[in-house]
């Protein structure tokens, strides 16, 4: 085994795990906590595949910024909200769930294994490759080129996403 | 690594994410296994993007990024604003289109 192989089985595993923490703890502090390792996770990940900027904004955007605001609102709510108390009002709805979660990964598993494989047609040139442009430019460098050359409109969307996205808080949050 | 090693472990933390939605009663809990789908969608755009040698995957996490991060603040304070009027956020109560 290679250290890529090593790396990668020791990270799929750590994920994979975190991710069931965050559905398995009763205490949803505890669930924001493993969230927060999966993302942390999910950015080595990333590293590994040589997307070093999508890593690091993963790391401050994710774990950081957006995670900060879910431990607020759960640390604000939490102590009023006890899950195990609240009636099962569906008692074979965890069953159900489960056969189809089942269903779902076995699905996509077979699909994955067994499909047709992503048409090698469509890698890039090597004139204009990311590796190529990494390596002359820099990481950081060649996404720049890429988000401001063919996805300049979309990024402009975005701006104004977050626009609504702000003013839809402050609606919300003023008193009723 | 194949690239489908990578798709798989997404296809996982997916379907993790999709079992939080349908077992968990806690809306910030299901809140998270949104977060956690997209995360897993994240992870195969960067992996195909890396088998593609193409940046275009990588514009997609960003995007998705930046919806995501919508999603929470809007999502976060509709929660809050519910829990103010009724105190209690268990989402079966939650069946009404109005207070």
């Amino acid at each position: 085994m290679t250290g890529v192989q090593i790396s990668f089985f020791v990270l799929a595993v750590a994920s994979v795990a975190s991710a069931i923490g965050v559905i398995a703890f009763k205490n949803a502090v505890h669930s924001a906590l493993s969230l927060i390792l999966t993302l942390l996770f999910l950015a080595l990940f990333y590293l590994q595949l040589g997307a070093m900027f999508i890593a690091i904004v993963q790391i401050l955007i994710y774990a950081g910024a957006i995670m900060v605001l879910f431990l607020f609102v759960v640390t604000m709510l939490a102590s009023e909200v006890d899950e195990t108390q609240l009636a099962d009002r569906i008692p074979w709805q965890r069953w159900v769930a489960g056969i189809l979660g089942l269903t779902l990964v076995a699905a996509l598993s077979y699909l994955l294994f067994t499909g047709t494989a992503i048409d090698s047609g469509a890698k890039a040139t090597a004139a204009n490759s990311l590796s190529h442009v990494v390596a002359t430019q820099g990481n950081t460098e060649a996404f720049g080129l890429a988000l401001f050359h063919g996805f300049v409109f979309p990024f402009e969307v975005t701006s104004l996403l977050i626009i609504v996205a702000v003013l839809g808080a402050m609606v919300l949050g003023r008193k009723a | 690594m194949p690239l489908s090693a990578y798709l798989i472990v997404s296809a996982i933390i997916f379907t993790v994410g999709v079992l939080g939605v349908l077992i968990r009663r806690n809306p910030l809990i299901i809140f998270m296994s949104i977060e956690l789908m997209l995360n897993a969608v994240n992870l195969s755009f960067v992996a195909i993007s890396s088998y593609l040698d193409s940046a275009d995957g990588q514009m997609f996490v960003f995007l998705v990024l930046t919806v995501a991060a919508a999603e929470v603040v809007v999502g976060l304070a509709i929660i809050v604003s519910i829990f103010r009027t009724r105190r209690n956020i268990d989402v079966d109560d939650m069946n009404l289109l109005r207070g």
